[in-house]
């Protein structure tokens, strides 16, 4: 991993002017955290970053990920029962575990974590006040800790994501705070089905099926989740032809 | 599991309303009272193509008020944009008349100073919105929010459970969770769609009734389908027909 010194500074800008930009105009909330946990990962020099979110219900739910492959998605999704990211959640504390063959905390975890090639996992907690609303997580393939330059960008971009969640919008209540929370996640729902229509219609796989969408909907000029709810419903129809054009 | 804990606490005050009968949405919402603590409630449904209907309400207020809303075409609940809840903690606050300047005054002349308004939803699927109204003003606390948003989805749940074609109720069975935090539920809903050509609404369903059928969890067939081990054909009754993986 690239320290943070040996990281350009002007990349370190741009990330933060870019999310900045994304918030002023009307924008979509899992677009721009899907952004950002792909920025995390150029970043941080992780292998893979997810973000998760209380259902208020006291389940976490994943609502965006640096890439789609199924596998990553159940493995961030799966320490909702056990895992770094539920424990920096319920504290709302960082948690770091630099070997996970060494970490005998969660061995189901760990195993699946294993299986699917990583040796590290680090978590961050979204906080609002005294609220903790969800937590950034990340993987790498490389044993380690995160140093503490980079706990504090990715906390940084943790606070990003918490302010573009709540969408510029005063969150003197918990009221707000929950109507964009529950948002966020029925529109990761929709998006979920989104994918399994294009998946089955133009024979993808649920990683490519999630390209095609997010690149017709910013080629269409439209938010992901609108563009979602209408290919869900029958009213808009993504053709062979764009996949072709955008699978890449 | 702190959820799990919640959801046994909270079906069980739903079972004890329904006396032993079949679980319906009624039974849901006379939990909802006790558990959160509200005054009123209503639910109204609408179905593909279908006006909005009040499948349930509390009292002669809450159906009144229910009834206005949808004549009106404004109130909480009613937003088409809104994809999550409407919380409002004040009728009386002056954004709540700029925003519903027919509804707010009529709920607040009929006592109700808190309305609370879940959709019944998952993505795509909208089957209608569950309204929770109090009397004195103020926001739900923490514990009672988690209540409600979990009742909420135990009442889409039935409702989902309820059209499947020919199911009849399993007495007591607890519904699988409608919001599920596993995706490749909603990526098979997505998939079905396609595969039946039907509404995501029905697919949902089918995929749920195949699972009770079958005796197995939700996820693990949604798994299936995506894995494409496991396909639904339109053919005879529609039974999904298991291809070897």
């Amino acid at each position: 991993m690239p320290g943070v010194n040996e990281m350009a500074e002007v990349q370190l800008a741009d990330v933060f002017v870019e999310m900045a930009d994304t918030l002023v105009d009307e924008f979509d909330v899992i677009d721009f955290l899907h952004v950002l946990t792909q920025r995390c990962v150029q970043l941080l020099g992780v292998s893979a970053a997810g973000l998760l979110l209380t259902d208020q219900q006291d389940t976490l739910q994943v609502v965006a990920a640096s890439s789609e492959r199924t596998r990553l998605l159940e493995l961030f999704q799966l320490q909702t029962d056990q895992g770094p990211c539920v424990d920096c959640f319920r504290t709302g504390q960082p948690v770091s575990v630099a070997d996970l063959t060494a970490a005998g905390r969660w061995p189901g975890f760990a195993v699946a974590a294993a299986e699917v090639g990583f040796a590290s996992v680090h978590a961050l907690p979204m906080r609002l006040r005294t609220e903790v609303i969800g937590a950034l997580n990340f993987f790498d393939t490389s044993r380690g800790p995160l140093d503490g330059d980079k706990v504090r960008i990715g906390q940084a971009l943790a606070d990003v994501a918490t302010i573009g969640l709540l969408q510029q919008r005063a969150i003197h209540r918990r009221d707000v705070l929950t109507e964009q929370l529950q948002t966020a996640l029925n529109s990761r729902v929709l998006i979920e089905q989104a994918k399994g229509v294009l998946a089955e219609r133009l024979q993808l796989d649920m990683d490519k099926a999630f390209m095609v969408l997010r690149s017709e909907a910013r080629n269409r000029n439209r938010r992901l989740s609108e563009l979602a709810k209408a290919i869900v419903d029958g009213s808009e129809r993504i053709s062979e032809a764009s996949d072709a054009d955008h699978s890449g | 599991m702190m959820n799990a804990d919640r959801r046994m606490r909270l079906w069980r005050l739903v079972a004890e309303h329904a006396h032993g009968r079949q679980v319906a949405v009624e039974d849901v919402c006379a939990a909802v009272r006790s558990a959160v603590g509200v005054d009123r409630i209503a639910v109204a449904v609408q179905l593909a193509a279908t006006p909005w209907e009040t499948l349930y309400a509390s009292d002669q207020i809450a159906l009144e008020l229910r009834e206005l809303a949808m004549t009106v075409g404004e109130g909480p609940g009613l937003d088409p944009l809104a994809n999550g809840p409407t919380l409002v903690a004040d009728l009386t606050a002056a954004e709540c008349l700029a925003r519903w300047p027919m509804f707010a005054p009529a709920a607040v002349d009929a006592g109700v100073r808190a309305v609370f308004a879940f959709p019944l939803q998952v993505g795509a699927v909208r089957l209608g919105v569950m309204d929770l109204y109090h009397g004195t003003p103020g926001e739900l606390q923490r514990r009672r929010l988690a209540d409600a948003l979990l009742l909420a989805d135990t009442a889409c749940a039935l409702l989902l459970d309820a059209a499947r074609p020919g199911g009849s109720e399993v007495a007591g069975r607890w519904p699988a969770r409608a919001g599920t935090e596993h995706p490749e539920v909603h990526q098979a809903t997505g998939m079905i769609t396609v595969q039946l050509g039907v509404t995501a609404a029905v697919a949902l369903i089918r995929l749920r009734a195949y699972a009770y059928a079958h005796d197995r969890r939700l996820h693990d067939v949604a798994g299936d389908v995506v894995a494409r081990r496991l396909r639904f054909d339109p053919e005879p009754e529609g039974a999904a027909d298991e291809r070897g993986g």
